[in-house]
């Protein structure tokens, strides 16, 4: 009995030992860290990167995924067909984006960045994690119309990308979550902060004294929803857009199935809007002047208009060229031309212009 | 002394791991008959229908003992597919010895909803994920009823949603006490999905071809798919 008890505690230990040192095992972080840097006087990430940690294989590879067109069902388009580096992620020049078989998107594609600090994604909101986020235009008809089972197939049969999960991951098994976890590293790297807005609140630079006008105008009038230093409180409102009777879209009642959300959607951010025109959920326009005259002018009254809104937004022309001069200080050339994020073996050519029409 | 604290710690030691496996087996009916996919049946609301597609997710596996305790018995998360045989059957470990209760949630629970991409049976993959609305659908029946107006005749109720108010996981709850506490080694439960269309809300499917969100039809459909359950056998 006694040598028994002493082995059942031996062989206690020796298990207990054994759970330990695997445990250590399954936590070591596989590949180089990459540390993610938040800009001095931002808010915390509401990413989570214990569980993804950051790291220069995983990047890798989430920049491989993100512009491969394997991703898309007949081969034709990648993540970075909508989402252009050139119009900071947004599709340039594009209302609604082309997916598969001439279809089209029913909204805008908005820019891409600062992601790690976004709870729900997509103008209404619907998707919970950046994760997920992804998994929505791969299987998406009229995006790029392929199913998961499909694309992990593909990646499968491809020996660079057998290495590249490896070395991200430590081996080579390729699942939804890997290549998911992947691209968000990709996606979270992407952080804009050196325009010479975030340049002069580093006392850096100077605004000149239009842009100076500009940011007192913006701070009264577009800064409770546009907030600082992301440009946007996350909040959902309706500015006042008449709904697209062709599109339907009646934003984060979709979501909430409430009537109380009817036609209202997530204050964008404005970091590089210069770049990203059109403007609106459905891109209706075309240019900055036109989301002003609807401010100032077009904006329809409904049970939900937010109030700010009711009697539309006083703007001078004066106050709009003041506007505009402060809108333009936040773009951000080093993120427009960061070769990191640029499609693999492009990084040195001219950012091309040419896009699918 | 010693030898006591041995002997204590040894005895503690076997209690904690006199561990028994019990095999849970479900299957399911239309009510008497025994589910196929791709045969013809008609439901208890006398609407004729095919089911091609009949996949649930089973989680937080409880056991509930003489005493009244309740212990969990597995963390894992089930996706029962009546195309797939194998799925059917789950084997959990527990040192419950007299199994009174067994408790389990159909679908996947909030938490599971909002934490980012899932692998295993919680893999989007599986087809029981919202890509553009985030969350799980808690179970699926897609087939044919010539009732259905709507392309190919082809219904398709998916149901999930975690939002309060919209949770459309549900609480199961299987008393094993009118088994007199046999050996419960081997458990099968029967799902009725006679009761999907037809319990606590009669859901035609001539009125309800398609359910593609969570909201109100997919909360009666849940209530109606949390009467579904029963053991039909221990042994
Ligand atoms: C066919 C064009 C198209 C393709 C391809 C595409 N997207 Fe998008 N993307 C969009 C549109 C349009 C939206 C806005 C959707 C909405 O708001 O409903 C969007 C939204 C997003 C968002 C949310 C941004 C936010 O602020 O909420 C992310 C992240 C994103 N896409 C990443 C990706 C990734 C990663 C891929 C590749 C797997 C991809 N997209 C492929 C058009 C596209
Ligand atoms: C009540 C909240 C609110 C206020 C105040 C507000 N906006 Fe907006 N803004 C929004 C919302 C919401 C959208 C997105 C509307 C849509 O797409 O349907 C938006 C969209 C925009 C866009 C288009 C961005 C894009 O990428 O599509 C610009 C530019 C813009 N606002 C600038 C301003 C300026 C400048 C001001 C101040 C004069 C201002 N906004 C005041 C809520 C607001």
């Amino acid at each position: 009995m006694r040598i028994f008890s002493v082995i059942l505690v031996l062989s206690f230990f020796v298990t207990a030992g054994i759970a330990w040192v695997s445990k250590d095992v399954n936590n070591k972080i596989i590949g180089t860290p990459i540390p993610f840097i938040v800009p001095k006087g931002w808010p915390k990430p509401v990413y989570d990167f214990k569980n993804n940690p950051l790291t220069q294989e995983g990047f890798a590879l989430g920049r491989k995924l993100f512009y491969d067109t394997r991703l898309s069902k007949d081969g034709s388009l990648s993540c970075g067909s909508c989402h252009q580096q050139f119009a900071a992620f947004a599709t340039y020049d594009h209302n609604l984006s082309h997916g598969i078989n001439n279809a089209q998107t029913t909204r805008n594609a908005p820019s891409l960045a600062n992601l790690a600090w976004v709870k729900d994604f997509m103008a209404d909101g619907g998707i919970n994690h950046l994760d997920l986020q992804p998994l929505a235009p791969i299987t998406a008809p009229n995006e790029m119309g392929e199913s998961i089972d499909n694309v992990l197939k593909k990646l499968k049969a491809d020996t660079a990308y057998k290495r590249l999960f490896s070395k991200a991951f430590g081996d080579a098994t390729i699942t939804t979550q890997r290549t998911m976890k992947a691209l968000s590293q990709f996606m979270l790297l992407m952080v804009s902060s050196n325009s010479k807005y975030d340049k002069v609140m580093r006392g850096e630079a100077s605004f000149i004294l239009p842009e100076q006008l500009g940011y007192d105008i913006f701070k009264k009038k577009c800064a409770s929803c546009h907030s600082e230093p992301l440009f946007t409180d996350f909040s959902y409102r309706n500015i006042g857009m008449p709904v697209d009777t062709f599109l339907n879209d009646y934003g984060r009642m979709r979501i909430t199935r409430n009537t109380l959300d009817s036609l209202k959607f997530r204050v964008p951010s404005l970091r590089n809007v210069a770049y990203t025109a059109p403007y609106g959920h459905d891109g209706r326009f075309f240019a900055l002047m036109n989301v002003f005259e609807h401010y100032r002018s077009k904006a329809v009254n409904s049970a939900t208009t937010d109030s700010i809104f009711k009697n539309k937004l006083a703007l001078s022309n004066f106050e709009i060229g003041q506007l505009t001069a402060f809108l333009y200080t936040l773009s951000d050339t080093t993120f427009l031309k960061d070769k990191r994020f640029a499609e693999p073996g492009t990084e040195n050519s001219i950012p091309s212009f040419i896009h699918l029409h | 002394m010693k030898i006591g604290l041995i002997i204590w710690f040894s005895c503690l030691l076997t209690s904690t791991f006199a561990q028994q496996t019990i095999t849970i087996q479900f299957r399911n009916t239309i009510g008497n008959k025994v589910l196929q996919l791709g045969e013809s049946y008609e439901n208890s609301l006398g609407e004729d229908l095919v089911i091609n597609r009949c996949k649930y997710y089973v989680s937080n596996i409880h056991l509930v003992d003489g005493s009244g305790k309740s212990v969990s018995a597995s963390n894992d998360y089930y996706l029962i597919d009546e195309a797939d045989s194998m799925s059917k059957t789950i084997v959990i470990t527990t040192s419950v010895k007299q199994v009174a209760v067994i408790e389990f949630l159909l679908g996947v629970d909030s938490i599971k909803n909002v934490s980012g991409v899932q692998a295993g049976a919680l893999d989007p993959m599986n087809g029981m994920f919202w890509t553009w609305n985030s969350g799980y659908i808690m179970a699926k029946i897609e087939g044919v009823s010539s009732v259905a107006k709507v392309p190919g005749n082809l219904f398709s109720q998916h149901v999930g949603g975690f939002r309060n108010g919209e949770n459309a996981a549900r609480r199961i709850r299987l008393e094993l006490s009118n088994f007199k506490f046999q050996i419960s080694n081997f458990i099968i439960i029967e799902a009725d999905i006679n009761k999907w269309f037809e319990s606590v809300h009669n859901i035609k499917i001539a009125e309800h071809p398609i359910c593609h969100s969570p909201g109100s039809l997919a909360m009666q459909i849940a209530d109606n798919y949390a009467t579904m359950f029963k053991i039909v056998s221990v042994n």
